[in-house]
């Protein structure tokens, strides 16, 4: 096990840069996902990582060792490939057990460490078949199995479950997670989908363009992002937004787009009369409220969403489409006149030219 | 009713088309073990003492048995050296130069584009120079230029097919590019390569012309059953039937031998 450090990581293809100047501190035992729209680069960081790809310019260190220039195989990193990537000429066994033999591991060593990881996945009845007889979750566990065998310092995996139906990723998922509480080894988890990310990670990397966006913890990714692209990319269903102006008064307040919203004071402290915003409405944060509450905002439904537990009411207030979440949805119909609202705390202000956020705290 | 008399008639059709393509083969293998009397009967004969006289002319006719001889010498040398230089080539081509695997592969087919005709009298006289016309080696350099590019084109798009992460995940396993070669493409593009090297095989084994010009006492077997005809003063159809029965033999069991051997390869990984 290891922390992972990432000094000013450049990746070019020709004159073309990918990554420029990225910094990463991984530390022993967490879980990080590389979260981002695909074409960000965290495919790519991932493989520099694991030593397919060489990097430009900087320095990569495992467990304290620099390993920019090692091969692969002898970083102590083990990949968990989105196409599983099995060796189709090999039965599961020897699949799974094919790096501990090249480094000449006796049967004696190899056959308890095998049963181990074959029953924490599941695998026992599988062994003697080729992959293709298996299906896509189970040739997914042999991955992660032969992975896991050698007890790497650092398990990466590349978008494992993009390959596999809603149920199984989820079930999937679950499993990654809980297999790391127990082996406590440092993971980097690449994947494209935010829920993913949110329910696995102990902190996201959050990518853009080659560069991080953002890193935290779900929650802090979640409550506080650091820019618009985060808070649209975070989250179901997407974030409102809303221009608007910050206006005189007592209380701080935003006008626009026929809205009057108070914001929090403690969280904005620098917000001035005249000054352009760039709001941030999480549909989540909102419900329905009786009209005249603070914050209330009143709207046409133009759609109704049904999610099961919940539905997304889909409005428009003042020309401008704003959606909420609430649990009542039933009793709502297109045509109807709603009422919802969204605490001050709730809300989010961003600069409408560069995307940050506004908020200090 | 109406499917019962569809299917009839397409198994039917089946029926015909199976016989009119084994059909003379089948003859051919008949008229290999037939008396010539029992060959030029008028009213074809399917009841027949069969005889081995046919194969014992042939394998007693030195000419002939130097010809099988020389022919599996020549090209299972070819084929071999072919595959041994071809293939791992068409893996780098395929894996490492890509950038110039198109160029590189277009320069090796455009070798077969070139009429063998063309390329016999000048080689007839750079061999006489060099002593080595009419030599076994002499017509293995020669095929050498015929299997390697034919092996090479085959067995890029063979590598190609072969999925990139299977060889990235050997890496991660701490293989190095020969051990990934070796123990990950070839054995997973091997069905594909057994193909090519099958086509190869029968290409050069079926070579007329290059033999014909290049090579006089050693010459191969096409050549020497182009000559069968002339042997005497009737046609001897027996003979002429058993020889191409044992021209044909030959590839079969190459075939066969080389599918057992890949099989084998291919289930067996590191010990």
């Amino acid at each position: 096990m290891a922390n992972i450090t990432c000094t000013d990581i450049v990746k070019a293809y020709g004159a073309h840069p990918v990554i420029e100047g990225l910094q990463l501190d991984i530390p022993d035992h967490e879980f990080v996902v590389f979260l981002g729209p695909s074409g960000c680069g965290k495919s790519t960081m991932l493989r520099m990582i694991a030593g397919l790809e060489e990097v430009t310019g900087g320095r990569i260190a495992i467990g304290g060792t620099d390993v920019t220039d090692l091969p692969p195989g002898e970083r102590g990193v083990a990949m968990v490939f989105q196409s599983y990537a099995l060796y189709p000429h090999m039965s599961v066994r020897d699949n799974i057990t094919f790096g501990l033999r090249r480094q000449g591991a006796s049967r004696a060593e190899i056959e308890p460490r095998l049963t181990q990881v074959a029953e924490l996945l599941g695998l026992e009845k599988f062994l003697d078949r080729r992959p293709r007889n298996l299906s896509g979750g189970q040739q997914q566990r042999v991955a992660m199995a032969r992975a896991m065998i050698k007890t790497p310092q650092v398990f990466l995996f590349d978008e494992p479950l993009s390959n596999l139906d809603a149920k199984l990723r989820e079930k999937l998922r679950t499993e990654i997670r809980k297999i790391h509480m127990q082996l406590k080894t440092t993971t980097i988890f690449v994947t494209h989908d935010q829920l993913e990310a949110m329910t696995i990670a102990d902190r996201i990397v959050l990518m853009r363009d080659g560069k991080i966006e953002q890193m935290g913890s779900p929650d802090e990714i979640f409550e506080r992002p650091a820019s618009r692209f985060v808070a649209d990319f975070i989250g179901t269903p997407a974030m409102n937004f809303v221009h608007a102006e910050i206006v005189a008064g007592d209380r701080l307040t935003a006008h626009g787009g026929g809205m009057t919203l108070h914001l929090s004071p403690q969280a904005f402290t620098t917000l001035k009369p005249g000054q352009r915003v760039e709001l941030g409405l999480r549909p989540a944060r909102m419900d329905l409220c009786e009209p005249g509450a603070e914050n209330a905002l009143s709207g046409k439904v133009v759609l109704v969403e049904n999610m099961g537990a919940e539905g997304q009411v889909i409005t428009e207030v003042a020309g401008q489409e704003i959606s909420f979440v609430t649990q009542a949805f039933r009793s709502l119909s297109p045509g109807d006149s709603v009422c919802f609202a969204i605490s001050p705390d709730h809300i989010h202000a961003f600069d409408p030219e560069t995307g940050d956020s506004l908020r200090q705290e | 009713m109406g499917k019962l008399i569809s299917a009839t008639l397409t198994r039917a059709v089946l029926a015909l088309l199976i016989v009119l393509a084994l059909g003379p083969i089948l003859w051919t293998v008949l008229g290999a073990f037939k008396e010539l009397r029992d060959i030029v009967t008028p009213v074809p004969k399917l009841v027949f003492t069969p005889t081995l006289d046919n194969f014992a002319t042939i394998l007693r006719n030195p000419t002939i048995r130097d010809g099988l001889l020389h022919s599996v010498i020549v090209v299972s040398a070819a084929v071999l050296i072919g595959a041994v230089l071809g293939i791992p080539a068409a893996h780098t081509l395929a894996r490492h130069a890509r950038k110039w695997g198109d160029d590189v592969q277009f320069f090796v087919l455009s070798l077969r584009f070139m009429p063998p005709v063309a390329i016999a009298i000048p080689f007839i006289v750079i061999y006489l120079d060099l002593g080595i016309y009419d030599t076994l080696f002499g017509l293995v350099l020669v095929y050498l230029i015929v299997t390697v590019s034919t092996v090479i084109w085959l067995a890029v798009p063979a590598f190609e097919r072969v999925p990139r992460d299977i060889e990235e995940a050997a890496a991660m396993e701490g293989c190095g590019p020969a051990e990934i070669f070796w123990r990950f493409s070839l054995p997973v593009a091997a069905p594909s390569l057994f193909g090519a090297l099958v086509f190869t095989f029968v290409l050069v084994w079926n070579e007329l012309l290059l033999a014909l010009t290049l090579a006089a006492q050693n010459a191969t077997l096409p050549v020497v059953a182009a000559s069968i005809t002339s042997l005497g003063k009737e046609v001897p159809w027996g003979v002429i039937n058993a020889a191409t029965v044992l021209l044909v033999l030959p590839p079969l069991v190459f075939i066969g031998l080389l599918m057992g051997l890949l099989n084998t390869m291919v289930r067996s990984g590191p010990k």
